[in-house]
């Protein structure tokens, strides 16, 4: 019935205007997935090779994302599968050791190891290195690891978390208490000895 | 002694409080007890500094050669 129903040319011309268009936006957000990738994995290499993966599979697959909503997420949501599925994830038990201190250790052990007690909170961070952070956030198990770093270094909010991990939103919070706290004290070892 | 029963909230809001994850009431609460808090006060500024930091240090950039490998997955015009 309708007299404006595109010529087949026509909606060709559509189709890959719609699909540049999505290409492009995609890989303007690639250095902001491959800061997320890289600390969702223990090397470089991997990371290069899950990022090749996920935009390969996104190109493929993109008239399954709705214009508008947010695709950075989506394409999270791609690489986090297929690093699940590439069974790259050694999972371990997430009973770990108690954490009696709880949210407490870090923030103790750093200032007890000082000779002076600091007053300037950015001065006892300080204490900590480069190394000290990466090794410590290597060591929290991936289930807590992921949230962590879709939240803290994605800068997802847990809604966005918790649809990338599909997972629900109560999860997501359990798991980065926990895993915030498995990092404090894995980096409290690192930077004043375990 | 300062701590007191509003401190074991304000903790418990502390990390959605850092994740921007409080309603406004409250955050509302949450900083009016900060403002009065010095212990508390003390204890967000250092999750504060150490979410920065973690977030500095951890931020890794993307080679160049990555950037064009993703390209070159485009499909061909």
């Amino acid at each position: 019935m309708s007299e404006v129903t595109p010529t087949e040319p026509q909606r060709l011309a559509t189709d890959a205007r719609d699909r540049v268009r999505f290409e492009e936006e995609a890989l303007e957000l690639s250095d902001q997935v491959y800061r997320v990738a890289r600390r969702l994995v223990g090397s470089r290499e991997e990371a290069e090779d899950l990022m090749q993966e996920t935009y390969a599979r996104a190109f493929r697959s993109w008239r399954s994302y709705t214009p508008g909503t947010n695709l950075r997420a989506w394409l999270l949501r791609i690489l986090t599968n297929l690093n699940i599925d590439r069974g790259r994830r050694k999972q371990r038990s997430p009973e770990m050791q108690p954490l009696e201190e709880g949210d407490y250790f870090l923030y103790n052990r750093l200032e007890e190891s000082s000779r002076e007690p600091r007053s300037d909170q950015d001065a006892v961070v300080d204490r900590l290195s480069q190394d000290d952070v990466v090794a410590a956030l290597s060591e929290v198990p991936h289930d807590f690891r992921d949230v962590i770093v879709l939240v803290d270094i994605g800068d997802f909010t847990y809604q966005d978390a918790a649809q990338i991990l599909d997972i629900p939103i109560g999860t997501v919070m359990s798991r980065l208490h926990r895993g915030r706290r498995i990092l404090k004290t894995a980096l409290a070892d690192q930077a004043v000895g375990g | 002694m300062e701590f007191d029963e509003l401190c074991d909230k304000c903790e418990e809001w502390m990390q959605p409080y850092l994740d921007r994850e409080l309603d406004d009431a409250e955050r509302a609460e949450a900083e009016n007890h900060l403002d009065g808090c010095g212990y508390c006060r003390k204890r967000y500024r250092f999750e504060e500094s150490l979410r920065i930091f973690v977030r500095q240090v951890c931020s890794e950039e993307m080679p160049p050669a990555l950037k064009q490998k993703l390209a070159a997955l485009r499909t061909p015009l």
